[in-house]
């Protein structure tokens, strides 16, 4: 029963052919086999929001997901998100500039929420906002810039849509 | 984790036929069931994975019934246009429930799924004592820290909470549930989820290998003047310490009440609907007194464990309250 | 350790300032500063400290390149998931294992009957640096629910954890001391800590106005969203450990205890930190397991706990209680304050909450009485949760100050300056520096505080009431001596070395720009290198003293290093500059040049090409001059040449004035915060993005400490239930209001060598009574427990 199993991820673009224990989940199989630690383990159970990476362009939680249900879909995580010369997503730069982490444990899972909830138009307001970046949990207390990073991102995104 | 077998269903047929066998379970959005086997709760051999079955995620909004696919995410039903206009305590109870992510993992019948938080059930590397996993074993939560736990429709041998949002919103408004197994059948959602009574480890009159196909919620008035109240704690990303999915219908002259429809979330161990507070309030005038005094009754033959006394006091306020929104009081 | 582990060390934690990530994370210690400089031409540069500049590390941290400690890649390393107690007293009589060894991949079971051997470590107030006593697997002895009981070893997490779920324990059962409510509970007291002067009992008996009143916290939780893990490394004799720590070198005297080897032989690293709040100050005993087992094994072992495992693996904030009378004059001058606490310990050992820091500086009273008490419960031993002590002291004495307020019908900050506090009014020293008067204006101001209507209950907005609240609170000035490097590298790129490390503090940040400073250089020029036992010494980055710890120390080390380039220009036969004196020579803009000419001169790089050298090292420290080897070793590996807030016969502090306005529903009784504001007095302020974040963060910290955290022990068998971010409630973004805070600081060079306070604890002090006289005023009730949840507004 279950012997480890071959198994095709694609991470960022990139193909990796993992040998894991069925049991093993996205998150496991990201930091402990593809050598993509940036997407962090903060409860392992659903409950804060540091494991966010996207599957086919959503946002999701990889601790709950197994590794086996994303064969065949695209997988990016924080490092999947500069461009090949090293250009950061305009999140990643307001994040900066908004000072809005302190320790950097939630922010790969923040910054992977923070597009999704820019490109699901739930970055309207300030309250929408709060609300569809309350699945990431920040003990560093970040917040208020998190919210003022992810306003001015969205702002700069839909600028440059326009233009 | 217990090692599995891991099954990838091509079709609704297959997928039915591989979960019949035993110790086989569905996975689909895998927000209750992988956290439910990472604690140990959930010990199954064989995982039938079934987010690849085609067809089963549509929404439709039809003249008079309101059609969800089961595997329809809940992201996708709260932003759906149709259902908002149409329902918006759906969209609401969806919205409010879990964090975004979540629901974009989450599907609709995996959300009718959803199993109690019960603190003592989750933990059974500590407490053996759990009638809804060892059947006959005794429950730990009436004795023990029960603040979120149930104050209705609870039993001597369990008083583990319902803690979803949607499927109050399904239960205030008669919805039908949509299974497939050996044959096709429609479940009245009220009928879906089971009093704990002697058998809290049965949940739902489902056999095994059934799975549910989709969800239908008929159209009415009082669908579309409707509403979701969720109180918690936090702001967010919380199960509800109470809730109500409300909505009504009026008569010509705006001020009778002709329809009207209430469950509660958060304090009852299923669903529960208050069918005698909405006769009560069929005919009278819509204003604050009348809905509270009425709501007052919402909590006949509740419950207290100790920590949840609280809830008993909450749920006509929140029943008033919600019922002041849709009605436009202040 | 092998080469590519330490060169990729190396690599991930050199910092550069404003650069790509990708960039900084693979050029490490070659980048050259040269490029920087070229871009720089020569220009008077506005002092970097003070600067707003963004966190140094960010670009690695946004783009998923910071290596946190259990993210090192080692080859062959195997999975240890520790098994913990369920129950809270007694003995273990057996550990079935068989079922768990049968399982594929499991490596081995370790238990009391099969145990790994750990020595007791020494605690930090016996002189060493371990936070418990508590030693897993040596005895039988059950002392709490959740204590480590065995540890499962397996090829992979999956295996090891399902292992894990297999033991079968056989207890035997032992009465329980589940909580401080227990009746079979004792309290100790502890008179090192009491404090008293003039008459406070007869004082009280006699005052016109009194208010007597109890408050309560409940345990509480650091949860840091990195959980608590770690990788031991034991290779030829020597162990490695990446740990994620507030104090590498605490942490190296705790493993070398542990393993009773020399401490010479214990390697610390902790590059970033992913939060810690006082929780990673020490290593825990889940790092003895992971030390031993990688020792007994051969093999690097990484041991991380699980989330709820983090509730009960180290402790948190003890539940405390306090009884607080206080006298007045019907003016509303204070005449006595009778102060007595009490604080959960574990059962065997001593954590002792200092409720009393805050109520016996804050106001001039001719008669105060304190006793601390302590009460031994079977519960895993407390630790620090930011602001012990100051955190629950501010908490019972600026709520029953609001209290005395409304018993005379006065403001509180009208009756808070009529007991303004000249000098310290427990030690008679005076003040170094508090602001706390403009922190009140400033404060009061933002927020509306006197537009307000004072009367309870008197403001709503539809069914909201809403409701104003202010506070304020101090935190002592802890400083350690420490020493720090600078080394110029021949490519150009010039370094600062310490042992301390960044929590998300910016210490990564302030270091460059406190070397940038005396090297007039920019701060995006210089490199800095943190959390490591090679480095220079350091103490530990809590107690909000490392800021101003390492600053000091890099300043001197900076200002070596200037004097040494220029001797170097000066002296060396082969520098372009040998015919100069020393004195005419000046470092500016990274280059040495004679002071009576205005450009020119030699880059760093050039003059050490120059001499022929390829790195020039400067140490510099704060250490007082003649220091000993010893003491420098006990600054980084003991408390013991910590110097608390009276040294030098003065008293230093950090203060606030907390203000808060709450939206509390009338009917559900929930409480929602609407606004925050703070000013603070932090002194001199190295970068006031950086600090900025660090009070807000600390005020949210207390939001979720008013409105949301509570452990919930079961009584029946002292089980945390609720050991969990679903159950356990901390803040989440929509909780969260605009936040405003307000430095009103001066330097302050009694307090340290650069004129800093503290920033970190400071921030979550006096939110608690901000939010609760604020959730009176909305609702005429006072709740005196914390946290303030919605059926007890019911």
């Amino acid at each position: 029963m279950s012997a480890a199993r071959q198994l095709s991820l694609e991470v960022n673009g990139k193909r990796h052919n993992l040998q894991l224990d069925i049991r093993t989940t996205l998150l496991d199989a990201l930091r402990e086999h593809a050598d993509l630690p940036g997407t962090k383990k903060g409860c392992d159970q659903g409950q804060c929001g540091a494991c966010t990476v996207h599957v086919d362009g959503e946002r999701v939680l990889s601790c709950l997901t197994l590794a086996a249900q994303v064969e065949g879909r695209q997988v990016t995580t924080i490092e999947g998100l500069q461009t090949a010369d090293g250009v950061m997503h305009a999140v990643q730069t307001a994040f900066i500039e908004h000072d809005a982490f302190q320790c950097g444990y939630c922010t790969p899972g923040q910054i992977m929420s923070a597009i999704a909830c820019i490109r699901e138009g739930h970055a309207g307001t300030d309250d929408d906002i709060r609300e569809y970046m309350s699945g990431n949990i920040c003990r560093c207390g970040a917040y208020p810039h998190i919210v003022a990073a992810v306003r001015d991102a969205a702002s700069r995104l839909k600028t440059e849509r326009a233009l | 984790m217990r090692p599995f077998d891991y099954l990838r269903a091509q079709d609704t047929a297959a997928a039915i036929a591989e979960a019949g066998k035993p110790e086989t379970k569905f996975l689909a959005g895998g927000i209750t069931l992988l956290d439910l086997m990472k604690l140990n709760v959930e010990r199954p051999a064989r995982v039938v994975d079934i987010t690849r079955l085609s067809g089963l995620d549509t929404i439709e909004v039809s003249a008079d019934v309101i059609r969800i696919g089961a595997l329809a995410k809940m992201s996708k039903v709260a932003d759906h246009a149709g259902v908002r206009e149409a329902a918006p305590v759906l969209s609401e109870s969806l919205w409010r429930a879990a964090s975004a992510q979540l629901r974009n993992m989450a599907s609709i019948g995996g959300n009718l799924m959803q199993r109690t938080r019960c603190t003592y059930f989750r933990d059974p590397g500590a407490y053996s004592n759990c009638n809804k996993r060892n059947p006959g074993s005794g429950c730990a939560a009436i004795e023990g820290i029960n603040r979120n736990h149930a104050v209705l429709g609870t039993s001597d041998a369990c008083i583990a909470i319902y803690p979803g949002d949607f499927a109050v919103s399904l239960v205030a408004f008669d919805a039908d549930v949509l299974v497939r197994g050996t044959v096709a059948r429609r479940i009245p959602i009220d009928e879906f989820y089971l009093l704990p009574g002697q058998t809290p480890h049965l949940e739902h009159p489902l056999s095994p290998g059934e799975m549910i196909v989709g969800i239908e919620i008929p159209r009415s008035a009082a669908l579309k003047r409707s509403h979701y109240l969720k109180v918690r704690d936090r702001a967010s990303y919380e199960f509800a310490a109470a809730s109500a999915a409300v909505g009504i219908e009026m008569e010509a002259d705006g001020r009778t009440i002709r329809d009207v429809r209430i469950a509660v979330g958060g304090v009852a161990t299923k669903p529960w609907r208050l069918r005698a507070v909405e006769a009560s309030l069929k005919g009278k005038t819509l204003d604050e007194s009348t809905l509270r005094a009425a709501a007052a009754a919402a909590v006949e033959g509740a419950k207290s464990s100790g920590h949840n006394a609280f809830k008993i006091a909450l749920v006509p306020k929140v029943v008033a309250r919600a019922l002041m929104t849709v009605g436009d009081i202040s | 350790m092998t080469q590519n582990n330490a060169f990729e060390l190396n690599r991930r934690t050199v910092m550069k300032l404003g650069v790509g990530a990708a960039a900084a994370a693979t050029a490490g210690v070659n980048l050259s500063s040269e490029k920087a400089l070229a871009n720089n031409p020569a220009k008077s540069q506005s002092p970097a400290l003070g600067a707003r500049l963004s966190r140094a590390e960010g670009p690695l941290k946004v783009s998923g390149q910071a290596r946190y400690a259990i993210e090192q890649k080692l080859e062959n390393m195997a999975y240890g998931v520790t098994v913990q107690s369920t129950r809270p007293a007694g003995r273990i009589v057996s550990i079935d294992t068989s079922a768990a060894k049968a399982l594929p991949g499991v490596v081995d079971v370790y238990t009391p009957q099969n145990a790994l051997k750990l020595n007791k470590p020494t605690v930090y107030s016996k002189g060493g640096g371990a936070t418990e006593e508590f030693t897993p697997l040596q005895d039988d002895v059950i002392r709490f629910n959740g204590m480590h009981i065995a540890l499962v070893v397996a090829e992979t997490f999956e295996q090891a954890m399902e292992a894990a779920s297999l033991l079968k324990v056989e207890y035997e059962a032992g009465d329980a001391i589940v909580d401080f409510n227990d009746p079979k509970a004792k309290s100790q007291p502890i008179d090192a800590m009491a404090a008293a002067w003039g008459d406070a009992a007869t004082a009280l008996a006699n005052a016109e106005v009194k208010v007597d009143v109890t408050y309560t916290t409940s345990r509480e939780y650091n949860v840091p969203m990195e959980p608590h893990a770690c990788i031991a490394s034991w290779d030829n004799g020597k162990m490695t450990v990446w740990e994620p720590s507030q104090w590498v070198g605490g942490a190296r005297r705790v493993v070398s205890d542990w393993l009773g080897i020399d401490i010479e032989d214990v390697r610390v690293i902790s590059p970033y930190v992913g939060g810690g709040f006082g929780s990673k100050i020490g290593a825990h005993p889940h790092v003895g397991l992971a030390c031993a087992a990688s020792r007994k094994l051969g093999r690097p072992v990484k041991v991380s706990l699980t989330r709820p495992q983090t509730f009960t693996g180290l402790g948190g904030r003890p539940a405390t209680r306090q009884n607080l009378s206080i006298g007045a004059t019907k003016e509303g001058k204070i005449v006595s304050i009778v102060h007595e606490s009490w604080n959960e310990t574990a059962i065997d050992e001593l954590h002792v909450e200092a409720c009393n820091n805050v109520t016996k500086i804050m106001y001039a009273t001719p008669n105060l009485s304190s006793r601390l008490n302590v009460v031994p419960v079977h519960t895993v031993q407390p630790g620090w949760k930011r602001a012990p002590g100051e955190n629950p002291s501010a908490y019972a004495l600026e709520c029953a100050i609001d209290e005395l307020a409304y018993a005379l019908e006065m403001d509180p900050i009208t009756l808070r300056l009529a007991n303004w506090a000249d000098i310290d009014p427990s030690s008679k020293l005076p003040w170094t520096t508090r602001q706390l008067r403009e922190a009140y204006a400033a404060g009061a101001d933002a927020i509306g505080w006197w537009k307000r209507n004072p009367k309870p209950r008197s403001m709503r907005e539809g069914r909201e009431l809403i409701g104003f609240g202010m506070a304020s609170g101090a935190y002592p000035m802890l400083r350690t001596a420490s020493e720090a490097k600078i080394v110029f590298h021949v490519s150009g790129q010039i370094e600062v070395l310490s042992g301390g490390t960044d929590i998300g503090t910016g210490t990564y940040t302030i270091l460059a720009q406190t070397a940038a400073d005396v090297l007039g250089v920019p701060a995006e020029t210089v490199a800095v290198r943190l959390g490591d036992t090679i480095l220079p010494r350091s103490a530990l980055a809590g107690g909000s003293q490392q800021a101003n710890n390492l600053t000091g120390a890099v300043d001197r080390a900076a200002k070596n290093a200037r004097a040494a380039l220029l001797s170097l220009a000066a002296t060396d036969p082969k520098s372009p500059l040998a015919a100069s004196k020393v004195t005419e020579l000046t470092l500016e803009n990274g280059r040495v040049r004679p002071t009576r000419r205005p450009s020119g001169g030699i880059s760093i790089a050039d003059l050490l090409k120059a001499v022929g050298r390829n790195t020039l090292e400067v140490e510099g420290n704060t250490f007082a001059p003649g220091a000993s080897e010893e003491m420098k070793n006990g600054a980084d590996r003991s408390f013991a040449q910590m110097k608390a807030s009276l040294e030098g016969g003065v008293s230093a502090h950090s203060w606030c004035a907390q203000f808060v306005e709450v939206r509390v529903d009338e009917d559900f009784g929930t409480i929602r915060v609407k606004r925050m504001v703070a000013a603070f007095d932090s002194g001199r302020i190295f970068n006031p993005k950086l600090a900025e974040s660090q009070w807000i963060g600390g005020m949210i910290m207390g939001l979720g400490q008013t409105l949301l955290e509570e452990g919930h022990v079961d009584q029946r068998d002292g089980r945390t239930v609720n050991a969990n971010f679903a159950d356990y409630a901390v803040p989440v973004n929509a909780d969260v209001p605009g936040v405003q805070v307000i430095s009103v600081g001066i330097p302050d060079f009694q307090a340290s060598a650069l004129g800093g306070k503290g920033v970190g604890e400071i921030g979550v002090v006096g939110v608690a009574p901000a939010i609760g006289n604020a959730v009176f005023h909305a609702t005429g009730k006072r709740v005196r427990s914390l946290p303030i949840t919605l059926e007890k507004l019911a």
